[in-house]
């Protein structure tokens, strides 16, 4: 805890999907320009929980606030502008970087573009590069610019790197470590302990729905358990 | 049927009983090729039979009664069940009948207005019925087809709706290129169709008119007026179905809701 306000807060959170409880009592706090893990077998509601803090999905009770305030007092596209989202497997939107890169700001120059893919390890990419020629790890570092794109405070990662071989993967660690390092604040859903431990600097441990642990990660027990 | 305005082409009550036998030779195929369809053949023909006696008849009384209220009050019918039809196979889309049958009504009401109120066509129902069937099942077709892409680029682009979401973008946006496939696939069709007419299909309109002896010149004039309806009516209907399709995809909240 470091005492400031947190970007992203839950309070109290309860979602039921049918007869299922996926989340249950979950309170927990995101800090400013930290890198929170979010940590647990498949299956404890990690995903759920992500997925409401961009308003993918709402809870069934308790708030979700955002810089101190309900997410449903805000427009929710302001939300979704505010608190970017990269999926686990890469999904191209334009035919060139440069398209895909504009898809959430089209206003987007090409200086900026450019300083885009330099941040995401890409500024050796052409912008005029079809998106269809991408490698995987590549294709998954263009998802992070164009999320960098719109400017959002937070960066919520949904097993970014689950889908690409451990080569690729690094490279997309690098990014987000950097990112990091810079002040952005970012959520980190994984399941490989051991990247949660490389990343981040906060840990919450989920299982069947509820809060086992929650701290910083270098006194987590749950990551300690990685070799 | 009374004889005078129709010409000799039309066939008797004898003609029509005579064309039974090509059902029996229907009947006959599937039996010995042991298809398992020889039921269904003998249902399909006395219900082909049925409905069209039942509709001629009703035809007759609402020609002779009710003029153009009446008229419009069976295209109207057209519309509804062309609507279940339409949203039946759009099933796994919220509300998928409701948008088809306003999609579709919209269709009709803009391209059949329009012919009426440019005077195009007669407003006795002896014309706007047949008219309006013709207008009805073009945009039938073109929300059906809208209604059932949408659904399948609703599954299958998920994730990259999910993805334009997440950075901000509204609904209508994020569902976009997918709503604009959606409508090139379904208006393809129309437009081929208006492509290849009098070369590959001569339809209804023109053997009909063919057949009761009007000149081909003239019997043409109401095919190009019927193949710009049909297109119309399918580019309204699909467009409309479409939009309001995009809106029962996603909750307030720009969520896709299935």
């Amino acid at each position: 805890m470091t005492g400031m306000q947190p970007v992203l807060a839950l309070d109290d959170v309860r979602v039921v999907r049918g007869d299922v409880v996926v989340l249950d009592g979950i309170t927990a706090q995101i800090e400013p320009g930290r890198c929170t893990a979010l940590a647990g077998p498949s299956g404890a509601g990690k995903s759920t929980l992500l997925r409401l803090l961009d308003r993918l999905e709402e809870p069934t009770s308790g708030t979700v606030l955002l810089r101190g305030r309900p997410l449903p007092s805000y427009d929710v596209l302001e939300v979704r502008r505010r608190v970017g989202l990269v999926q686990q497997a890469p999904v191209l939107l334009g035919v060139t970087v440069l398209a895909d890169l504009r898809t959430g700001r089209p206003s987007l120059d090409e200086a900026e573009a450019r300083e885009l893919l330099g941040r995401a390890g890409l500024g050796d990419q052409s912008l005029d590069r079809a998106t269809a020629s991408l490698s995987g790890g590549e294709a998954q570092r263009l998802c992070l610019a164009r999320a960098l794109a719109v400017g959002p405070e937070v960066l919520l990662l949904d097993e970014p790197t689950s889908a690409l071989d451990a080569v690729a993967a690094m490279s997309v660690e690098r990014v987000v470590r950097a990112l990091v390092a810079d002040g952005l604040t970012a959520v980190l859903v994984s399941h490989d302990l051991r990247q949660a431990r490389r990343l981040a600097d906060d840990v919450v441990v989920l299982r069947a729905g509820r809060i086992e642990e929650a701290g910083p990660a270098e006194s987590s027990q749950y990551l300690a358990g990685a070799s | 049927m009374s004889a005078g305005s129709l010409s000799p082409s039309v066939p008797s009550w004898y003609g029509v009983a005579a064309s039974v036998v090509l059902v029996g030779i229907a009947f006959f195929v599937v039996l010995r090729e042991h298809l398992g369809l020889g039921r269904e053949v003998l249902v399909a023909a006395a219900r082909a039979a049925v409905q069209l006696v039942a509709v001629g008849a009703l035809l007759l009384v609402l020609f002779r009664h009710t003029g153009l209220p009446g008229a419009l009050a069976w295209v109207t019918a057209m519309v509804v069940l062309a609507g279940r039809v339409a949203g039946g196979r759009a099933k796994g889309l919220p509300h998928a009948t409701r948008v088809a049958t306003i999609g579709i009504g919209a269709g009709a009401a803009a391209t059949l207005g329009l012919l009426i109120v440019a005077r195009v066509i007669d407003t006795s129902g002896r014309v706007v019925v047949p008219v309006g069937g013709m207008v009805v099942t073009g945009a039938m077709q073109g929300a059906s087809l809208t209604l059932q892409r949408m659904r399948d680029e609703a599954a299958s682009g998920r994730r990259a709706v999910e993805a334009r979401l997440a950075l901000g973008l509204a609904s209508g946006a994020a569902f976009a290129p997918h709503l604009r496939t959606a409508l090139r696939t379904a208006l393809i069709p129309a437009i081929d169709g208006t492509k290849v007419v009098g070369l590959i299909s001569l339809p209804g309109a023109t053997v009909g008119l063919l057949l009761a002896g009007v000149n081909p010149l003239t019997a043409i004039r109401y095919q190009v007026v019927v193949m710009y309806m049909l297109l119309g009516a399918a580019a309204v209907a699909g467009v409309v179905a479409g939009r309001l399709g995009v809106r029962t995809l996603f909750d307030d909240a720009h969520r896709l809701r299935t």
